[in-house]
């Protein structure tokens, strides 16, 4: 299957998306709310694209390429005046959202806006909404977080906690994948506390690092079919072990 | 009972309408949402009790009219008559008088014209405004006369609880029809039909069904969309509340072609009656056989349920309207599968709007040549609209498309509320547009509207006269869009939050060019970014009043003045010393204290304690109307 | 981090008994959620955070899918409501015949900011979107009674009706 992106024809696989290609490509453009891991949303909306076909006459329209799937001819440019133009505004939008976002900093500077020319969101934090943290948590399968409320109030939120009973884990998983930063966790060496939750963390017997909290080596553990006494002891002390039983083969 | 075949509900609904027949008078009080809060239903227990007393022969439904020899009064609340503004409404058929604002003690007179005492009340009777000639009945009322009403044709005839009543005013005969018919033939009459969406968008609903009987996928969905979000819109509620079943009558025709199983009425939670009736219609079909398993005795099974919203303007989207009835946060989902294909749970669905749904019998019995030939070549038939706002006759009505705005406006709706100069029409809800007098006389079509800046919407037609500010209307919708988004997207979350603030800005007379430069971008990111046509539609309100009223936004800017009277930093109120007669009504009413003067000497306003609410502006008798706005 | 305060658990109400009656009219599934919620809001006056979490797990969901459905829809309430209902219609009909002024005045005579609830529990205010009764504008809905042609100096009378 053929498409012409930014005028050069390239072959695609059927059934991929757009931005796949583009990416593949080398092209940069932003997709922010984009993880692999986990399906795509389209909410961010910076990944969009201009599309257009032969037969549509000079008749185009803006996709997201995160979810648009590859065509047979289609035509795609993915820096048109009317694309940059309308990333332009949403990364100026986005700006006045999050101004501390190092992320939207950079894509806004490469669209020539150094400071937004919006007024900034009152306490400001760096959530840009991009669902990444509650798609992860949920194909995590742990589901702990989610969007609440709506429209301009819409925010990421630990939802009923009553001090136990929590679906939330403390893997940190939603924190690594934020591509701002926005979910602040830390650790001490005894505690990890994400959420406005304190968890003990369990440490390798062998080589005194952290291997998590004990809710995520319970759950990685039934989730992966594993014995529990797998996750007892880091990878290091892993290989440390069998690298032992190897030598006494030989 | 339970019909078991086609025939055996054919031969029902003749006796049924053999009873009608013999009914001698039809007395039908509107149950509307309006009358009823009018005191409808005060008047209905006063006409049934006196009617008893006066030794009339009354029967309240139409099965113990059957007994009788023919010298019945059957009488029954209905839907919406659609004329609200002259609520309680009560008709009298076969003798074409139409009662209005009738109050209980008017009973007694009414029934005295029935008795032929009297002729009936004039000052329960309508009167032309401009030739000052009273006109007893529907057809000679300019407000009906004019219309022609399809969709909306049993509103306020029938009564939307009694299934007979139903039966015996054609009702089944499109479904009795569509059964002699193949999947596909019924795809072809309404494809042919030219029927197109009444919920906003306007496509072809013969292509959606089109599309949906091919797709392979099972099990299919039948949905009928009764959320009518959009403000000043309540065509479907009259139609879900005052007909319930021909609703449900069509979604099970469309069922039957496309072999579907399940079908989902979502309604808006702001519509309790509709749940209402809608449930009691589809418990009255289930006992006859006409919805559950094995329809008519044809092994065709078709279910309904009710799914009622939330609370969410965005669900009348169709992805959010879906992840709604599954129960799930309503938040619209990026498609470019359409949900013809990937709907309901993601199988083929068919989702269609009350008005559309309820077109679909009557289309079914007279064939699509009917229905064709009415209206304009691209948008056939007819189109009820919600006529509200600054217009003398507000109501509900229906007319062949292609009808002009000022046919409307002028003709049904009477003209302006106290004959003041016409601004502009709002047209298609939040995502509609505000069309200035210059447009009065386009032809009210789907497309027509959409290339004017507007659109269809479902039907909501809101008069503004030139006490409405059209910077003050895009801040309106603008506000409400913000509490309506989902938030899912950015341009729509973070653009209608730059947006209110920057239309709020010129409403404060804080605004300066750059401002409206501002507005533009944000406008134009939403359009070419958002995910779901809420957000896409969402900057019309403001791009159609920039457009056609931009005079009016640059007086905001350049002069700070707002000659509607509405923007309250831009106004001051003021009593006019030569009309005060000091009758000290808005010094009772001012919240604030701020109006100063003594009985019987013109008053004032002290402007440091003045916060602009606007009550003396309001409660200032007409007769005197000493309050300014400047 | 400090978004995360900002969305407050509801009360607990302790209580469940109405909580069975409710599931017990629609199937345990998903779909009956938002229809159970509504329910919940009518018996509660709002959804206690026990309930919310006692409705999880009889339909077998995260509770974080019931909060998000719960704050989602404006139907529903996370602090309780008054016991007596005041919407004020903000439909465009309502808006270009006054329907600011007509909040203002029960925003004055209850002695509230804006909207919500009054100290006594007495009152709730809310603003809807369309009520679908445009012809009579400004309208008022008071515990589901419509009211129509609202001015302004009839709302003190309208609140001592209601409260009666």
């Amino acid at each position: 299957m053929k498409i012409t992106l930014n005028g050069k024809q390239i072959e695609v696989n059927p059934g991929e998306y757009l931005l796949s290609v583009i990416r593949r490509e080398g092209i940069e453009i932003p997709a922010l709310c984009h993880h692999d891991a986990v399906e795509p949303v389209g909410a961010c909306r910076l990944c969009i694209v201009e599309i257009t076909r032969p037969e549509w006459e000079g008749w185009s329209r803006l996709v997201t390429s995160c979810l648009y799937p590859v065509e047979e001819g289609l035509i795609v440019e993915t820096h048109s005046k009317l694309v940059s133009d309308t990333r332009a505004t949403l990364l100026d939008m986005q700006l006045a959202r999050c101004p501390d976002a190092e992320i939207i900093q950079k894509w806004a500077k490469e669209y020539g806006i150094e400071k937004t020319s919006f007024p900034v969101r009152e306490d400001a934090d760096k959530c840009i909404l991009c669902d990444i943290c509650v798609r992860i948590c949920n194909a995590v399968g742990r589901y702990a977080i989610a969007r609440t409320s709506r429209g301009i109030e819409k925010v990421v939120a630990v939802p009923l906690e009553l001090g136990e009973d929590q679906a939330c884990i403390g893997c940190l998983s939603c924190a690594h994948a934020c591509p701002t930063g926005a979910i602040e966790w830390k650790e001490d060496s005894n505690t990890r506390t994400i959420w406005g939750l304190t968890f003990t963390l369990e440490k390798c017997p062998v080589t005194g690092e952290v291997l998590g909290t004990p809710q995520q080596l319970d759950h990685f553990a039934k989730k992966a079919g594993l014995s529990r006494d797998y996750f007892t002891k880091s990878d290091k002390a892993h290989k440390h072990e069998t690298a032992k039983k190897f030598v006494k083969i030989i | 009972m339970v019909f078991q075949s086609v025939e055996q509900l054919i031969a029902r609904k003749k006796e049924l309408e053999a009873i009608r027949n013999k009914v001698k008078r039809r007395i039908v009080v509107c149950a509307g949402t309006g009358c009823v809060a009018a005191g409808s239903l005060e008047v209905y227990d006063e006409l049934t009790k006196q009617l008893k007393e006066a030794n009339f022969e009354i029967s309240t439904d139409l099965m113990s009219c059957a007994h009788r020899n023919g010298s019945t009064h059957f009488v029954s609340p209905s839907g919406c008559h659609g004329y609200c503004q002259m609520g309680p409404l009560l008709q009298v058929e076969p003798d074409d008088i139409l009662y209005m604002q009738v109050k209980p003690k008017d009973v007694g007179g009414i029934i005295a014209t029935l008795q032929g005492k009297q002729p009936p009340d004039t000052k329960l009777l309508y009167k032309d405004p401009h030739t000052g000639a009273i006109q007893k009945g529907r057809n000679e009322i300019n407000f009906y006369a004019k219309q022609e009403r399809i969709a909306l044709k049993n509103c306020g005839f029938i009564d939307p609880e009694s299934l007979e009543d139903y039966l015996a005013n054609g009702g089944y005969n499109g479904l009795i029809k569509a059964l002699s018919l193949s999947g596909k033939e019924i795809v072809d009459i309404v494809t042919k039909s030219g029927l197109r969406g009444r919920g906003g968008a306007g496509f072809s609903t013969g292509k959606k069904w089109q599309s949906a009987l091919q797709a392979k996928a099972e099990p299919k969905y039948v949905l009928c969309n009764g959320d009518e979000g959009d403000p000043g819109a309540f065509m479907d509620r009259s139609i879900m509340e005052g007909d319930p079943f021909k609703v449900l009558e069509g979604m099970t025709i469309g069922a039957w072609a496309l072999q579907s199983q399940r079908g989902y009425i979502y309604v808006r939670k702001e519509y309790p009656l509709a749940v209402k009736r809608l449930q009691k219609a589809i418990n009255e079909l289930e006992k006859a056989g006409l919805l559950g398993d094995n329809i008519l005795g044809t092994g065709f099974s078709f279910k309904v349920t009710i799914s009622r919203g939330g609370g969410a303007f965005v669900c009348g989207e169709s992805t959010a309207l879906m992840r709604s009835i599954e129960g799930k946060v309503g938040e619209p989902r990026a498609k470019y599968t359409r949900s013809v294909i990937k709907g309901l749970y993601d199988c083929p669905t068919v989702l269609n709007n009350v008005e559309t749904w309820a077109c679909v019998p009557l289309i079914l019995e007279n064939g699509w040549e009917w229905f064709a030939s009415k209206g304009t070549k691209t948008s056939t038939g007819t189109k009820a609209f919600s006529l509200v706002g600054k217009v003398k006759n507000t109501g509900l009505v229906e007319v062949p498309m292609g009808t002009t705005l000022r046919q409307i406006i002028f003709d049904i709706g009477g003209g302006i509320i106290g004959d003041r100069p016409f601004k502009a029409v709002q047209t298609g809800g939040p995502s509609g547009g505000c069309l200035p007098e210059q447009l009065l006389d386009l032809p009210v079509d789907f497309d027509t509207l959409t290339a004017n800046g507007s659109m269809m919407g479902s039907g909501g037609m809101i008069v503004m006269d030139c006490r409405n500010c059209m910077v003050d209307i895009a801040k309106y919708f603008v506000h409400f869009l913000l509490e309506e988004s989902c938030g899912k997207c950015t341009p729509c979350r973070e653009g209608l939050r730059q947006l209110h603030y920057l239309v709020t800005l010129v409403t404060e007379g804080k605004g300066d060019e750059n401002t409206i430069k501002q507005i533009e971008r944000v406008c134009h990111a939403m359009k070419e970014g958002s995910l779901c046509s809420l957000g896409k539609d969402a900057p019309n309100p403001v791009l159609s009043t920039l457009k056609y009223f931009r005079e009016e936004w640059l007086q905001h800017i350049q002069e700070k003045k707002c000659v509607a009277g509405v923007c309250r930093a831009l106004i001051t109120y003021w009593i006019n010393p030569e009309k005060c007669t000091g009758c000290l009504i808005c010094g009772r009413a001012c919240p604030q204290g701020a109006i100063i003067g003594e009985k019987q000497k013109p008053h004032r306003i002290d402007p440091a304690k003045c916060d602009k609410c606007g009550v003396c502006y309001t409660v200032c008798p007409e007769r005197f109307s000493a309050v300014e706005i400047h | 981090m400090s978004k995360i305060n900002e969305i407050s658990t509801p009360p607990p109400a302790h209580d469940f008994s109405k909580l069975e009656q409710i599931l017990n009219r629609y199937p345990r599934e998903e779909a009956s959620l938002i229809m159970i919620l509504q329910d919940i809001q009518d018996e509660y006056r709002y959804l206690p955070c026990d309930v919310l979490i006692e409705t999880a797990k009889a339909l077998n969901l995260p509770k974080s899918t019931v909060f998000s459905v719960g704050t989602f829809y404006k139907a529903f309430s996370l602090q309780p409501m008054g016991r007596h209902n005041i919407k004020v219609c903000m439909g465009t009909a309502c808006h270009v015949r006054g329907a600011v002024m007509v909040l203002e005045a029960f925003q004055r005579e209850l002695g509230l900011e804006h909207t919500g609830t009054t100290e006594d529990l007495e009152f709730t205010l809310e603003t809807v979107n369309c009520v679908g009764a445009c012809g009579m504008a400004p309208v008022v809905v008071i515990d589901e009674k419509y009211h129509g042609e609202v001015q302004p100096d009839r709302v003190k009378k309208m609140i001592k009706k209601g409260g009666k």
